[in-house]
């Protein structure tokens, strides 16, 4: 299933179980250029860098700190 | 190829700042893959899931023995580095290596299981705990920070560590033991005995050159 417009999911970081969020490293309301550093996950003691996919407004994070993601999860929605 | 630059006995922060340095040049594509080896004085580090809870004895002790704490951003918890102690940095474009963080970690792993069966020790991995492992005790840690899925951190392999060093902190934040190359045979050892076999390893691993270069040439 594609992904809607807006949406930040999960990359696929290979063949990994799950992730923790450990940090946003934009807060809700603000606006990201494609490529800013939007959050950091940790799995298998690395923690990987998560860029925004696309221009827009950081409108609602999906998956706080502490949540445990897998790859096409729902992360943040951007517009 | 891949680029390794042996930086000696090396200060811990400085150094930090040299991969920091070279990771955005990697991302740049200014220059290819890199790996540091490095032996750092006493200093302790903390990963982006760590606690100072897990430091076992007061700052002023940690002062008393002039050792510094670091937050830093790779994966994991606390860790130590100092004299006797292998540490390695590989500043790697993943993208050439499966794009697949297992597999990183995975093959650091190998590379470090196949040096200490060099030296005559079987180590082996935990499941669920990343890291190399003698037993119950911990021989090699681990932490990795990606991104633009270009590495940096990376392995920490104790050759021949202070124990009293090791008794300043849980490593990675676990009730487990920690335990060096040099506790488990007899004999001298020096860094490069464990070194040599491990780059030998990952050559093998990655399927290509790892070629020793001046600072020179890269920095």
């Amino acid at each position: 299933m594609a992904a809607n417009q807006g949406s930040v999911t999960m990359p696929d970081l290979g063949d990994v179980s799950d992730a923790l969020v450990v940090q946003w490293l934009c807060a809700e309301g603000e606006r990201v250029n494609e490529g800013d550093d939007l959050l950091e996950v940790e799995t298998e003691k690395t923690t990987f860098v998560i860029p925004a996919p696309q221009d827009g407004v950081l409108r609602r994070i999906a998956a706080p700190e502490g949540t445990r993601v897998r790859q096409g999860d729902l992360l943040a929605e951007l517009e | 190829m891949i680029a390794h630059l042996d930086l000696g006995i090396a200060d811990y922060a400085e150094t930090l700042t040299l991969q920091r340095r070279l990771h955005a040049r990697r991302c740049a594509g200014e220059i290819g893959d890199v790996l540091l080896s490095v032996e750092h004085p006493p200093v302790l580090t903390l990963g982006r899931s760590g606690s100072r809870e897990h430091v076992l004895v007061p700052p002023a002790t940690l002062r008393e023995h002039g050792i510094e704490i670091h937050e830093i951003e790779r994966g994991g918890d606390i860790t130590y580095h100092g004299p006797g102690q292998l540490v390695m940095y590989p500043i790697l474009d993943l993208r050439a290596y499966g794009k697949d963080v297992h597999r990183f970690v995975w093959t650091l792993e190998e590379g470090i299981l196949r040096a200490l069966a060099a030296c005559g020790i079987e180590a082996a991995r935990r499941a669920g705990y990343p890291g190399v492992w003698v037993g119950e005790r911990k021989i090699a840690s681990l932490g990795v920070y990606v991104k633009h899925w270009v590495s940096y951190h990376g392995i920490a392999v104790n050759v021949a560590v202070n124990p009293e060093h090791f008794a300043l902190i849980r490593p990675c934040g676990l009730p487990v033991e920690t335990v060096s190359v040099n506790d488990l045979r007899s004999g001298p050892i020096e860094l490069s005995d464990v070194r040599d076999p491990l780059i030998e390893a990952l050559e093998a691993l990655w399927a290509t050159e790892i070629a020793s270069v001046d600072r020179q040439e890269l920095i």
